[in-house]
């Protein structure tokens, strides 16, 4: 992963929702990381179960409210997966899961630094 | 505090929505919540389908923006459900999602919603859906608030008509229109029917029949058909003349109907004793005569409707045909002529006289008639008032009694004992029917009513007598075939347009006996009189007087011929019992 945060996150959309969050988007913020964090967790064991539908769920409500705090690479690693969840096919679920978690952490450090 | 964007404007688009948000992401409720509050709205949330569903039913709220995919009850249920509790109120749904299949996106309008809203959410796109629903929403609300309104007229409209009808029934249907030879249909497209049929007997013991189809329909047709029908049996019932009669109709309607509405109308006088009719025909069309079952003959309409002409320029002339026992006169309204078969071609004059070649039984032309409409216009919604009527010619026994005894035996309050001369001269003998008035004079004595019928008979048969015969000088043997039939009519038209001297003079005489009165007639002319050396029995005055001195000597004390043959003498008596 690159280092440059425009690869991870729309930052002029994001200037723009914290402009409208004004003092609720440090709470948009908490509640996005708190709320992808169990998420992640949840994949993990769905993953694990091998629950194809349960994925798709899981990673579409990622995709969703990643996409709506401006993290696009995020959002695109999260489609991938419900695709696959979708698709019923989840044998690479694994490998990209990792990618996931790895975006996830890079993109939780950039949104810190933003407040 | 914050910043205020909100535009300045009067749109009433910027009004305050109560907004319900349903999504189970945190975060994303939060953006659009705060997105939305923003915009000055109230924000209800809810975090799954049945919380919705709950916050729904509590708080109603103008517009609901639904996740589709939540835990528990999903949107497109949580959609289904709202849809179904709001009835026929209109709740916006938009429903959010990232879904961007096309099954995807039916299965959300399939669910109720309206319209959809994706994420990332973009705070214009959602501002304008917001008050374009809103707009839909204020729209929704007037039509239904409208379409009450026009219910609640509506019915109240149709409870005024069908009072409004009870008293019209009672005017309008006051008659004999459910006489034994009489049938008629008259078919309403509204409580009220824009056609008129009217019938009476006449004192004298003819018959009137009155068909009127005023322009429109409904209740301002109606409201001219009141005073129509007011006049129409009020005059018949006092015996007045089909030409006082029309005169007096078209006098009215002229004056209170506005232009462009008016009466056409066949207004026709049956004489079961002579076996006549004498009709005027105005707007309508053209009406039949079925003779023998076999021949048809029909007339065309000769004037403007009525309510069309000032009184001056209105003519009442009026054709006089001859109907033998049996024959049957027809009438109806355009209605049935202009029904149009499945090409719009309508059923004309053709139709009618198709039925009557095709008929076999004059008994069952009447219902043919309506049949062949029905089929011909393939029993579609009919676009007009259909009103026929048929009026047979019978001998005036079939038709039973008409005037009822309704008076008290009381002398109270009429004059029981007068006599009086009256004296028409040329002027008055040209212009003036005096029977009417005279009846309506004798039926001012106590007890006298229920012998109207057969005194109205008495002296129009002696006034006739005295004028066509004795003032003048037409003869009676000129009626015996249908072509001096007309030829005798044509005659008196003309003689007494020329009239320049004689005179009739009616002396009556009343007076009171045990349990009745006697009342006597005397109608002398001035005309040359005739030897009645042997016809003092008036079974022997056919030939002289035609029909009326049989008849009169069936109902009367005495005939009697006076002077020279220019005066006649009958003594009616009566009792309370007969």
């Amino acid at each position: 992963m690159s280092g440059n945060p425009e690869d991870h996150i729309d930052m002029e959309s994001l200037d723009d929702l914290k402009d409208i969050m004004e003092d609720d988007f440090q709470m948009l913020l908490d509640t996005f990381i708190v709320d992808s964090e169990s998420k992640i967790e949840e994949i993990a064991g769905v993953i694990a179960d091998g629950d194809a539908e349960a994925l798709r769920q899981v990673a579409h409500s990622i995709k969703g409210s990643s996409g709506n705090v401006c993290a696009s690479a995020l959002s695109e690693v999260a489609r991938q997966l419900e695709a696959m969840g979708k698709d019923g096919d989840i044998s690479g679920a694994p490998e990209v899961f990792e990618a996931l978690k790895v975006e996830f952490a890079t993109t939780k450090d950039i949104l810190l630094n933003k407040i | 505090m914050e910043s205020n964007l909100k535009p300045i404007s009067s749109e009433p688009e910027e009004e305050i929505l109560r907004i319900l948000i349903a999504d189970d992401n945190d975060s994303d409720r939060l953006i659009l919540q705060t997105i939305v509050r923003k915009e000055g709205h109230t924000v209800y949330t809810a975090c799954d389908g049945q919380e919705a569903i709950d916050a729904f039913k509590k708080l109603s709220p103008d517009l609901i923006l639904l996740d589709a995919l939540m835990p528990n009850v999903d949107g497109f249920q949580a959609a289904r459900e709202i849809r179904e509790l709001a009835g026929e109120n209109l709740v916006p749904i938009i429903f959010l999602t990232s879904l961007k299949d096309a099954a995807s996106l039916a299965d959300c309008l399939d669910a109720g919603g309206h319209d959809f809203l994706s994420k990332p959410y973009n705070r214009i796109i959602l501002k304008a859906k917001i008050q374009a629903f809103a707009r839909m929403r204020r729209l929704h609300e007037t039509v239904q608030a409208q379409r009450d309104e026009i219910v609640k007229h509506n019915d109240h409209l149709v409870h005024e008509q069908q009072l409004a009808k009870v008293v019209f029934d009672n005017i309008a249907h006051s008659g004999c229109v459910d006489a034994p030879n009489i049938k008629y249909l008259l078919s309403p497209m509204a409580v009220f029917n824009g056609d008129l049929v009217l019938a009476a007997r006449k004192p004298s013991g003819g018959m009137y029949v009155f068909l009127g189809d005023f322009t429109g329909h409904g209740l301002p047709a109606a409201i001219g058909a009141m005073p129509v029908s007011e006049i129409f049996y009020g005059m018949a019932n006092k015996g007045f003349s089909l030409q006082d009669i029309l005169q007096e109709i078209n006098t009215k309607l002229k004056r209170i109907l506005p232009v462009g509405v008016f009466c056409c109308a066949c207004l026709v006088d049956f004489s079961f004793r002579n076996e006549t009719a004498e009709f005027w025909l105005g707007g309508l069309p053209d009406v039949f005569v079925y003779r023998d079952g076999s021949a048809i003959e029909h007339f065309a309409s000769q004037h403007l409707p009525l309510g069309v002409l000032a009184g001056d320029k209105f003519s009442t002339e009026t054709r006089l045909i001859p109907m033998a026992r049996d024959d049957r006169f027809y009438m109806w309204s355009d209605g049935i002529l202009e029904e149009v078969n499945e090409k719009e071609e309508m059923f004309g004059e053709d139709g009618v006289l198709k039925v009557f070649d095709r008929n076999s039984d004059p008994r069952l032309f009447f219902g043919e008639l309506i049949a062949a409409v029905a089929e011909y216009t393939n029993h579609a919604e009919q676009d007009d008032d259909h009103t026929i009527v048929e009026a047979i010619m019978v001998a005036e026994e079939e038709l039973g009694e008409y005037f009822s005894d309704q008076d008290s035996r009381s002398l109270i309050g009429g004059p029981p004992d007068w006599s009086l001369s009256y004296r028409l001269r040329p002027l008055t003998l040209k212009e003036f029917n005096p029977l009417p008035l005279l009846t309506h004079l004798l039926m001012e004595v106590p007890g006298l009513r229920p012998h109207s019928g057969k005194i109205y008979t008495i002296l129009a048969e002696l006034y006739s007598n005295a004028l066509e015969h004795g003032v003048l000088g037409l003869e009676s043997d000129l009626k015996s075939t249908p072509a001096g039939f007309a030829e005798y009519y044509l005659q008196r038209t003309s003689r007494l347009d020329g009239l320049a001297e004689g005179a009739v003079i009616f002396h009556l005489d009343h007076k009171p006996i045990e349990n009745g009165g006697r009342l006597t007639i005397q109608v002398e002319d001035t005309g040359p009189g005739f030897d009645h050396g042997e016809k003092d029995d008036g079974h022997k005055t056919a030939g002289y007087c035609g029909r009326g001195i049989p008849l009169i000597s069936s109902m009367c004390e005495s005939v009697r011929y006076l002077g020279n043959g220019n005066q006649v003498e009958v003594v009616f008596a009566w009792s309370f019992d007969s």
